[in-house]
């Protein structure tokens, strides 16, 4: 047996996929032309598929910041933040996150996924547990298996359904780590925060509550599903990352505990990574700042997605109970799922083509994301390419 | 056949087609074509039932309901 017969099932899919007019999992966008409009296979198209929820990535004041970095400091730090890449942009917006979110600290980690590795493999260690939601990213999973924890998981936004698991722990329900998200990314759907702070409460477990896709979209001040629902008092840390709604690359976590200070000292994936470069600093702070001081662009992403959402309802189209920033189609097979997808390219809109394993329930799906960015007129067209690559499909 | 593995089997049967067969002890769970969220969904019947909590490590070294029926009876123990 080689090392090598393990990739035999990804072959079979691979070459499967590139029977297809397009690889929906490896679509080359060949340019950018605007925060919602991309040249994908030779035609101008409407991206309905990205993370880009507040439109910043072509926002002049955030190009301008970066370009300025990226003259005045280069282009990369070459290393990490313990030892040569620690510049006073990294300091700045870690004050800018803390105090955005009213935490006393923040750290900055090079992604989203190293900020939840970084943030649980330090909280966490051998002999601990970690209960995660059934739904929660893969870099929750990885996270919790970088810890050396015990693993458990409890059902998909159920409180009780992790009560009735940190009760079986007995008194390890007190070095538990809980993990959550703000919003989850195929379905757009939510937990009730403050039930699960509540059973974290009762037992002593730590809540941690992954705001990736609430960041800017959730909140009056845009903090995420934990100031939608008034809770920033009862979460232990809060984890994010500027790659969707700050338009960038890189991650963070803040606490209102003092600890988080420490993981500068013991979290390998903060440690071990070269710090994020000081041109994605500079546009990341510029986006936070869109964020606090434009919460129009917030009321112009939920009127697209309300508008959107309504549009589907009255094509009898299958989508989750509430109007989101992310919403899900659900087809009746997967084949089904990947002809709409080509469909929709050929109408000229991108999607994302949510198949086994990756989607939450089992089922195939057409993932759409709105933006701040989009037009009224673009929330249309995505709306009529749907209902185009969709009749007589389900 | 131990109770444990015949209540594992009943467990799994509403995650099956209609009219599957009945799954051998040592057939591996992963030949059975059920998602991986529906091997969930039975796994948390599963702790359910015996009010236990499995981790993530022995579910991964369970290949079978006979391995499964093993996990079971140590947490139990």
């Amino acid at each position: 047996m080689s090392l090598f017969d393990k990739f035999d099932a990804a072959r079979e899919k691979h070459e499967a996929l590139s029977q297809q007019p397009l690889n929906p999992t490896q679509v080359t966008i060949d340019e950018v032309l605007s925060a919602t409009l991309a040249r994908i296979n030779g035609r101008d198209t409407i991206l309905a598929g990205t993370n880009n929820y507040m439109g910043v990535t072509f926002e002049p004041e955030c190009v301008a910041a970066g370009t300025e970095a990226l003259a005045a400091l280069g282009t990369g730090t070459t290393g990490s933040r313990v030892a040569n890449g620690n510049y006073a942009g990294h300091e700045a917006l870690e004050r800018e996150l803390a105090d955005f979110y009213g935490y006393p600290s923040a750290m900055v980690f090079s992604t989203g996924y190293g900020a939840n590795l970084g943030t649980m493999a330090a909280l966490a260690g051998t002999g601990d547990a970690i209960m995660l939601d059934g739904d929660a990213h893969a870099s929750l999973y990885d996270g919790a298996k970088l810890s050396g924890a015990d693993i458990f998981r409890f059902k998909h936004n159920d409180a009780a359904s992790l009560d009735k698991r940190l009760a079986r722990l007995g008194e390890r329900a007190s070095s538990t780590l809980v993990a959550i998200e703000g919003l989850y990314s195929i379905v757009g759907d939510y937990p009730n925060l403050a039930d699960f702070a509540e059973v974290c409460t009762k037992h002593g477990a730590v809540l941690l509550v992954d705001e990736a896709h609430s960041l800017g979209v959730l909140g009056e001040h845009g903090r995420g599903l934990a100031e939608e629902q008034g809770v920033m008092d009862a979460v232990d840390f809060i984890v994010g990352t500027f790659s969707k709604s700050l338009g960038a690359v890189g991650g963070f976590c803040v606490s209102r505990h003092d600890v988080l200070k420490l993981f500068r000292y013991t979290s390998r994936p903060f440690i071990f990574t070269a710090s994020p470069s000081p041109s994605t600093i500079a546009t990341t702070r510029a986006a936070l700042n869109i964020v606090r001081t434009q919460p129009e662009r917030k009321a112009r992403l939920w009127d697209n997605a309300r508008r959107l959402y309504d549009a589907f309802k009255a094509q009898g189209q299958q989508v989750g109970p509430q109007a989101s920033p992310v919403i899900a189609i659900r087809c009746k097979d997967t084949e089904s799922a990947v002809l709409v997808w080509h469909r929709l390219i050929d109408e000229g809109v991108y999607t994302n083509l949510i198949v086994p394993p990756a989607s939450p329930d089992g089922s195939s799906m057409i993932r759409c994301s709105l933006s701040a960015a989009h037009t009224t007129e673009q929330v249309d067209a995505i709306a009529a390419a749907v209902a185009v690559a969709t009749a007589g499909m389900n | 056949m131990s109770d444990t593995t015949d209540t594992l089997r009943e467990l799994l049967t509403p995650f099956l087609p209609d009219g599957a067969d009945a799954v051998a002890a040592t057939k591996p769970i992963a030949d059975l074509g059920l998602e991986s969220v529906q091997i969930m969904e039975f796994v948390v019947e599963v702790e359910d039932h015996y009010d236990i909590a499995i981790d993530l490590d022995s579910l991964a070294n369970a290949h079978t309901l006979a391995d499964l029926s093993a996990v079971v009876e140590r947490l139990r123990a």
